[in-house]
């Protein structure tokens, strides 16, 4: 009996891709950041000269986590949270509007794919730690240099992704596209950009997690009076000694790391209902949108072609 | 070298030799002449794909050919289909000149509809919004398109309640080839192109959709190239059949068939049916054998 029970409980762990329930996903989860808790707790409970850790390298879990009102009050925790995402979020969507349309035209015409791979190469390869002095130099103290930072270390890896996204496209679809009648820029903005948006999507979504990563690094240079962000609290912190609130930031980042990307995610799937099912909202509102503009086309471009049957002829169902 | 003269086998009529361009009398829709078409010519890894090829289709009053195309594998049927279409890399050709409708071909276009062995529905695109994309381009009013695109699904069969809205991948293979064919044909191309179009289908969704293209192609009057690996459904769709040589490719023979005149499922019991597949069978065996 009890075998019996191992067995299946083995069989259900141990299958390979057996896929998982959502509940237990979120169980499985919470088992982990609990257990992590308990070994935190483990290793620097006891009075301070007993712990497995000392308190000068790792705080309690109680020491740390009794410092978040005075992260939250006294360090205006939720302005530096803002200070910072706006600055990810100003440098990163200009590395959207520059590395999109730069990157689909890469990817619709190779000849200009082959003039700017070396720009995406070192743009790729460039050690972000070097450049971040220059940014100083060339856009000055304050807020300009570190959304100009973002800006840098995303743009080249938007423009290839998106490229690469366009290249995948199987080239069935642009012969499809072309037997039916679409002209070349149609082909591109009907075809190619809707069915490479999922993954431009999905790799933008995921450098914009890199991105948060790399504002620490600009912000820990202040200069002028701009307000620091996160990246430069933890500066003032390290200064000071206060390791409570360093950590504190540490798990506060993954937290708003974690709510973007969901959003994103939310977006994606109300913008791509045919990978991800569901209503299609963003979707459906992008269309609605685009209705007058193509109205406007019609009323200007369309003259019933003599091949085509007007809908009030033989072509109604009988 | 002495041509056989033309023989009658079941359904099917062998001519005594492929027609050519100055034979036909009436407009040509289709002509081929002397196209030959070769890849990296001059290269180590030169390849032709079709040699010389010949041939006429002649626009006959009031309704256009079937023409089938057989040959054994990777002979070049997709060259010639991709060249009438106009597609790269097989268009232009190396020489020799394709014609439809008397101009020569200089790229893809709406007159001359393709339906592909692959399932290349657009998955972003609604079926109903996949069966209009060439209204679309066309700028046709979204009302009017839509209409259009309605009454198209319900004549291929397909529920326009309950599949308009759905997409690519929610459809079965036959149902996205249903929806394939209806966005080709609302067009009202001229000339329709399908590269084996029912490849990928089981054989009962097969012979189903064999009923329903013939059904349909009565009713556009479109001159249809069908390019497929089964020598019945050749000799059941076909008013004409073009058996191709080993690569490189070129034709053979032309057969003239007889017109169907039952479903595919009766049709393929008779025995004339037989005699004419078993014929083009034994060719092609004969010709695969010989690579």
């Amino acid at each position: 009996m009890n075998s019996s029970l191992l067995n299946r409980l083995l069989r259900n762990w141990l299958t390979l891709r057996r896929p998982v329930s959502r509940l237990q996903a979120i169980g499985l989860g919470v088992a982990c950041i609990l257990l992590c808790l308990t070994g935190w707790w483990l290793i620097t409970q006891g009075a301070a000269e007993s712990r497995l850790v000392g308190p000068l390298t790792l705080p309690s879990p109680a020491e740390t986590f009794s410092r978040f009102s005075e992260l939250w009050n006294d360090f205006a925790l939720t302005r530096n949270v803002l200070v910072t995402l706006r600055r990810v979020s100003i440098g990163f969507a200009l590395a959207l509007m520059v590395g999109i349309p730069i990157g689909v035209t890469a990817g619709c015409f190779p000849r200009v794919h082959a003039f700017l791979s070396p720009l995406i190469m070192i743009g790729r390869n460039v050690p972000l730690a070097a450049v971040l002095p220059l940014m100083i130099f060339i856009f000055g103290a304050g807020e300009k240099n570190k959304v100009m930072f973002i800006f840098v270390a995303s743009v080249a890896f938007v423009t290839s992704d998106a490229a690469r996204a366009i290249m995948d496209v199987s080239a069935r679809y642009i012969d499809t596209a072309y037997t039916l009648g679409a002209s070349r820029w149609q082909t591109i903005s009907k075809v190619l950009v809707p069915l490479a948006a999922p993954t431009i999507f999905s790799a933008c979504r995921q450098m914009f997690g890199l991105a948060f990563g790399y504002i620490m690094l600009a912000e820990s240079i202040k200069i002028a009076d701009e307000v620091g962000g996160l990246g430069y609290q933890i500066q003032i912190f390290q200064r000071r000694g206060f390791r409570e609130h360093i950590y504190l930031i540490i798990l506060v980042i993954p937290l708003v790391a974690l709510v973007i990307d969901q959003l994103l995610a939310w977006i994606q799937r109300q913008l791509f209902p045919h990978l991800y099912g569901g209503d299609g909202m963003l979707r459906s509102l992008v269309r609605v949108t685009l209705i007058p503009w193509e109205s406007l086309k019609s009323l200007v471009f369309y003259r019933t072609p003599a091949s085509l049957p007007s809908v009030s002829t033989e072509e109604r169902p009988k | 070298m002495s041509q056989p003269p033309a023989q009658v086998i079941g359904m099917g009529t062998v001519l005594d030799h492929v027609r050519t361009p100055q034979e036909v009398a009436l407009p040509h829709v289709v002509e081929f002449r002397n196209v030959t078409k070769t890849y990296n010519a001059g290269k180590a890894d030169e390849f032709t794909a079709i040699r010389d090829v010949t041939f006429v289709v002649e626009d006959v009053v009031g309704k256009g050919e079937f023409i089938c195309v057989l040959g054994p594998s990777g002979c070049g049927k997709s060259t010639i289909l991709r060249s009438i279409a106009g597609l790269e890399p097989q268009h232009p050709a190396t020489s020799g000149e394709v014609l439809v409708l008397g101009q020569p071909v200089v790229g893809p276009g709406s007159d001359r509809g393709m339906v592909f062995q692959d399932y290349t529905s657009f998955d972003h695109l609604t079926v109903l919004e996949n069966v209009t994309f060439g209204l679309e381009c066309l700028h046709m009013p979204r009302k009017q398109r839509d209409e259009l695109g309605r009454e198209w699904i319900h004549k291929m069969g397909l529920n326009v309640g309950t599949d308009a809205h759905k997409y690519p991948h929610e459809l079965s293979g036959g149902m996205r080839q249903r929806v394939a064919i209806a966005r080709t044909l609302i067009l009202k191309p001229r000339i329709i192109l399908m590269d084996e179009p029912f490849g990928a289908l089981d054989p009962l969704t097969r012979l189903n959709m064999q009923d329903l293209l013939v059904k349909l192609w009565k009713e556009v009057q479109a001159t249809v190239f069908f390019i497929t690996h089964s020598i019945e459904e050749a000799v059941f769709l076909g008013d004409r059949v073009y058996l191709m040589s080993n690569s490189p490719g070129t034709i053979l023979e032309e057969l003239k068939i007889e017109p169907a005149t039952c479903s595919a499922n009766e049709m393929q019991r008779q025995p004339k049916f037989l005699e004419a597949v078993y014929y083009i069978r034994d060719k092609i065996t004969k010709l695969e054998s010989n690579k």
